[in-house]
């Protein structure tokens, strides 16, 4: 099958919480050439866009339903938004949820466009993420 | 007090395939697309590119340099508007960004972010929100 307008609405919950630690923030903050002090030690909050990895547990989920015919090796991330309810931190455990709001077509492309909330594993807000993918079915 | 056409002190990056690797591995990130040539050309892509997230990364210390504290962060956009190629050599793929305050209101300050990699804007409508006092 392939992904069309009427699977708008899909939800996918990452299988497990995210456990934020404060090595993973060290290490991500060192991936992007990050030196601020925010990042570091017991206290550190993570980089802002720690946020779309966290969600990318859910977007796992949204690739793993074989209904939408997706494939990772033809995605391109086409534009990328967040709106930050305070940082995340180390210590967080995260739930992920990702819901597919446009699919649109345009010949072989889809552009995909989809919302990640996360929050506490109590439901405390901590930020959404608003996510444009185009998959190429060229040759597929 | 900040003000409206503020310039952020401005930041250049360099991203070598080991930087794309290095982040491939920390964000779980493996698209192929990021680390080899093959699937690139696949895809039509005229190289192996950064990962859109490390060029939105990069973008946003512009911001988090300049503010005292990165929690003031309350929105950041992008669009990928032209892929950042990074040549499998020892240079690798420049990319500079600058910053400006475009409108200061109810406490927010809403910062403009260009990218460019040579002549190029790699990054389309970056905007950053952040809290001031």
């Amino acid at each position: 099958m392939t992904i069309d307008a009427t699977m708008v609405g899909r939800s996918y919950a990452a299988a497990e919480s995210y456990q934020v630690g404060r090595e993973k923030i060290r290490e991500f903050a060192d991936a992007i050439g990050d030196r601020n002090p925010a990042y570091r030690g017991d206290d550190a909050i993570a980089p802002p866009t720690f946020a779309f990895m966290v969600g990318s547990r859910a977007l796992e989920e949204l690739l793993n339903d074989e209904e939408l015919g997706l494939r990772l090796d033809r995605i391109v991330h086409g534009a990328q938004k967040f709106s930050y309810t305070r940082p995340i931190k180390a210590g967080d455990a995260i739930a992920a949820t990702a819901t597919i709001t446009t699919v649109r077509k345009a010949g072989p492309v889809e552009v995909i466009m989809y919302e990640t909330t996360l929050t506490t594993v109590d439901g405390e807000p901590i930020a959404t993420a608003t996510s444009t993918l185009s998959h190429n079915r060229a040759d597929a | 007090m900040t003000e409206v056409g503020t310039e952020l002190p401005p930041l250049t990056v360099t991203l070598r395939r080991e930087d794309l690797v290095r982040y491939a591995g920390a964000s779980g990130d493996f698209n192929p697309i990021h680390w080899n040539d093959r699937m690139a050309a696949a895809l039509g892509l005229p190289g192996v590119i950064a990962h859109g997230m490390l060029t939105m990364a990069s973008a946003v210390r512009v911001v988090t340099d300049w503010i005292d504290d990165p929690a003031d962060l309350v929105e950041y956009g992008v669009r990928f508007t032209k892929p950042v190629v990074v040549p499998d050599d020892d240079k690798g793929a420049s990319v500079t960004f600058t910053a400006k305050v475009d409108k200061v209101a109810d406490g927010l300050a809403e910062i403009d972010i260009t990218a460019l990699a040579g002549e190029e804007k790699v990054l389309g409508r970056a905007r950053a929100v952040v809290r001031v006092r």
